[in-house]
């Protein structure tokens, strides 16, 4: 737990006068590890990030990096280099300056300098930029330079707030190949935040779930999405987000507006709950949950189906051209072992 | 459609050159004023037409009544206010920017505060505090008077452009261990380069031009240009062509900074006005 790059946070809580940011934050990221902080704006996310960093202190509890207690360190006495939403390069310094500023402020030789910084650019691909300014770079470019600055250092953890979102999206994608690879092939564990869960599941070893100012939950992208702990992580995770059904459990079925529809597990006792299933488990079939059409949106290579049934709208997620048109009545079903089962009160997976 | 815009222009440039015609008619005056001789610059009705001499020069400059001393007399106060200005004014422009600190917002309103007295109704207590430390007719004096309205112009003048930074890439540097000293040298100063020539400039200008204190806190010691031109008129006669030749001379050193610096100074004063609306 306590090698080389792991981090740990205790009960780590954060208040800003009288609101409370982060209700007591327990973490632990193992060395090397890409781990990734999710969820919506507010959910106390980035502040968990610049807590790592230094640049916010906490309010109560511990942040511990290989097994050393580091709260109330500086944030340059830390050794952890972050990557900006915007970037923050220092426009009035040229992309090696940018890149070998970290070097020159521990007192590194110039020369020293000189060739950590080839060595940085050429890992991101900017080799050919050392001699421009920020300003004359496009985004791409610009947050290669920030990618950069943060690795000449060779820091125990990488601090990443958004670094994609200012990209637009074809760069956005072949950014993230590229960050996943610099990760493995540098080993440093590394913390990311994103409010994209598409890009959470496609860069994280581990993802934790914000909500409101607590962790939801931890797990790996598989899990997270499969198994997802309480409602509002089901209905974060996964687009177009989950359908959720409330209904009475008994025996092997969930009663929906008076239809049964049959789910893996018998309930211990009859019970109110919420069923939830992904529009990629919904099926148009024979029978089931009577619905009406409303929409189908063809996204080419799939296609979205939006249905009504007893005033609640959801959707289907399935292959491109489906047999239906707006206004058909159709009945939904799915496989049994396909539902997510919710405590209406709590939120509780059951 | 073409000649709307020919005629629009027009109607401009006549504005324009009005304001402009009102506004250099008392500098030319004064140049012409100054190489004109005695009789010629009392002839009436006024002559346009005359033979320049360059004597009036030559005495302001070399005669008994030079106004060398006093132009350096000048140059002492305005660079020591300057340059003991802009010491404080940066670091004090900083902290206001972006520490956070008790009676950070009262600070900054007084800072503001000092700017709104009528400088007359400070001239007395100033002369009195002066006299109690001895400090009437010298150059440590005048100086440390001029300090008490740059340094508040400077302040406030210099917090806006400390604020246009973004806090992030304060937040970088702290991170790549610079900490704050370094961060402020390496960083946020040279990001801050052109606010800095334009508040020095302002703060150079203002305390050229100042006359008010000059003449009443100065003496025959320390006594600048501004109030040296005054010798030119008594009760018995005004040398009007001396004294215009001096006003030349103590207005050369405002006219070439101004010209020298006049980007800076005309996005100095229009600062603000497009805050966030691109890159300095």
């Amino acid at each position: 737990m306590s090698g080389p790059g792991s981090v740990q946070l205790e009960g780590v809580l954060k208040r800003h006068g009288e609101t409370t940011v982060l209700h007591g934050v327990d973490l632990a990221i193992q060395p090397g590890e890409f781990f990734v902080l999710l969820g919506p704006s507010g959910s106390g996310k980035t502040t968990t990030l610049r807590i790592l960093a230094g640049l916010e202190t906490v309010s109560a509890g511990r942040v511990l990096m290989d097994g050393q207690d580091v709260t109330h360190r500086e944030p340059g006495a830390r050794d952890v280099a972050m990557v900006f939403q915007s970037y923050a390069l220092y426009p009035h310094m040229t992309v090696a300056k940018n890149i070998g500023f970290p070097l020159k402020m521990i007192g590194t030789p110039g020369h020293e300098i000189e060739r950590q910084v080839a060595e940085a650019a050429a890992r991101v691909d900017i080799s050919h930029l050392l001699a421009r300014k920020p300003g004359q770079l496009s985004g791409g470019q610009q947050q290669r330079c920030a990618l950069a600055r943060a690795i000449v250092r060779k820091p125990r953890l990488f601090l990443l707030d958004e670094p994609l979102s200012n990209l637009d999206a074809k760069l956005r994608l072949e950014t993230r190949l590229e960050l996943h690879a610099l990760q493995r092939g540098l080993g440093t564990t590394t913390v990311y935040v994103t409010h994209d869960q598409e890009e959470a599941m496609t860069l994280a070893d581990r993802i934790a779930v914000f909500m409101e100012g607590r962790i939801a939950q931890v797990g790996t992208p598989r899990e997270v999405f499969s198994k997802p702990m309480t409602m509002a992580v089901a209905g974060f995770v996964g687009t177009p987000q989950m359908n959720f059904m409330p209904g009475t459990w008994e025996g092997a079925s969930i009663t929906v507006d008076g239809h049964a529809l049959p789910v893996g597990r018998s309930a211990p006792a009859s019970r109110d709950v919420v069923l939830g299933v992904r529009p990629n488990d919904l099926v148009l079939t024979s029978n089931g949950l009577p619905a009406r059409v409303e929409r189908v949106e063809d996204l080419g290579d799939s296609a979205i189906v939006s249905v009504t049934s007893g005033g609640k709208r959801f959707k289907l997620k399935g292959p491109a051209q489906p047999h239906v048109k707006s206004a058909d009545d159709v009945f939904l079903s799915f496989a049994p072992d396909m539902a997510h089962l919710f405590d209406p009160q709590s939120g509780a997976r059951l | 459609m073409r000649s709307r815009s020919g005629i629009r222009r027009l109607a401009l440039a006549m504005v324009a050159g009005f304001g402009l015609a009102v506004w250099v008619m008392p500098i030319v005056w004064g140049l012409l004023t100054s190489f004109k001789t005695e009789r010629d610059v009392l002839a009436y009705p006024p002559v346009w037409l005359f033979k320049p001499t360059l004597d009036n020069y030559y005495e302001v400059i070399f005669g008994a009544t030079s106004i060398l001393p006093n132009l350096i007399s000048s140059l002492v106060i305005t660079m020591s206010a300057t340059l003991v200005t802009m010491a404080f004014a940066i670091p004090a422009a900083y902290a206001l920017a972006r520490l956070r600190f008790p009676a950070k917002q009262a600070s900054g309103f007084y800072v503001l505060a000092t700017q709104m007295l009528p400088p007359v109704g400070l001239i007395i207590p100033y002369y009195l505090a002066l006299q109690r430390i001895g400090g009437l007719d010298t150059y440590s004096g005048l100086t440390l008077i001029y300090l008490t309205f740059s340094l508040p112009f400077a302040i406030w003048l210099m917090v806006s452009y400390f604020e246009d930074i973004p806090y992030e890439m304060e937040e970088a540097a702290l991170l790549d261990r610079a900490g704050r000293l370094r961060t402020l040298l390496y960083v946020i100063l040279p990001q801050v380069r052109g606010g800095i020539a334009v508040t020095a400039i302002f703060v150079f200008l203002n305390a050229w031009n100042e006359f008010m204190f000059a003449v009443v806190l100065g003496g025959n010691r320390v006594r600048p240009v501004t109030v040296a031109m005054f010798n030119f008129i008594s009760v018995e006669q005004t040398q009007w062509s001396k004294l215009a030749a001096a006003a030349m001379l103590a207005m050369a050193p405002v006219i070439i900074i101004g010209i020298l610096a006049q980007r800076h100074i005309v996005k100095g004063l229009t600062f603000g006005a497009v805050k966030g609306g691109g890159r300095r």
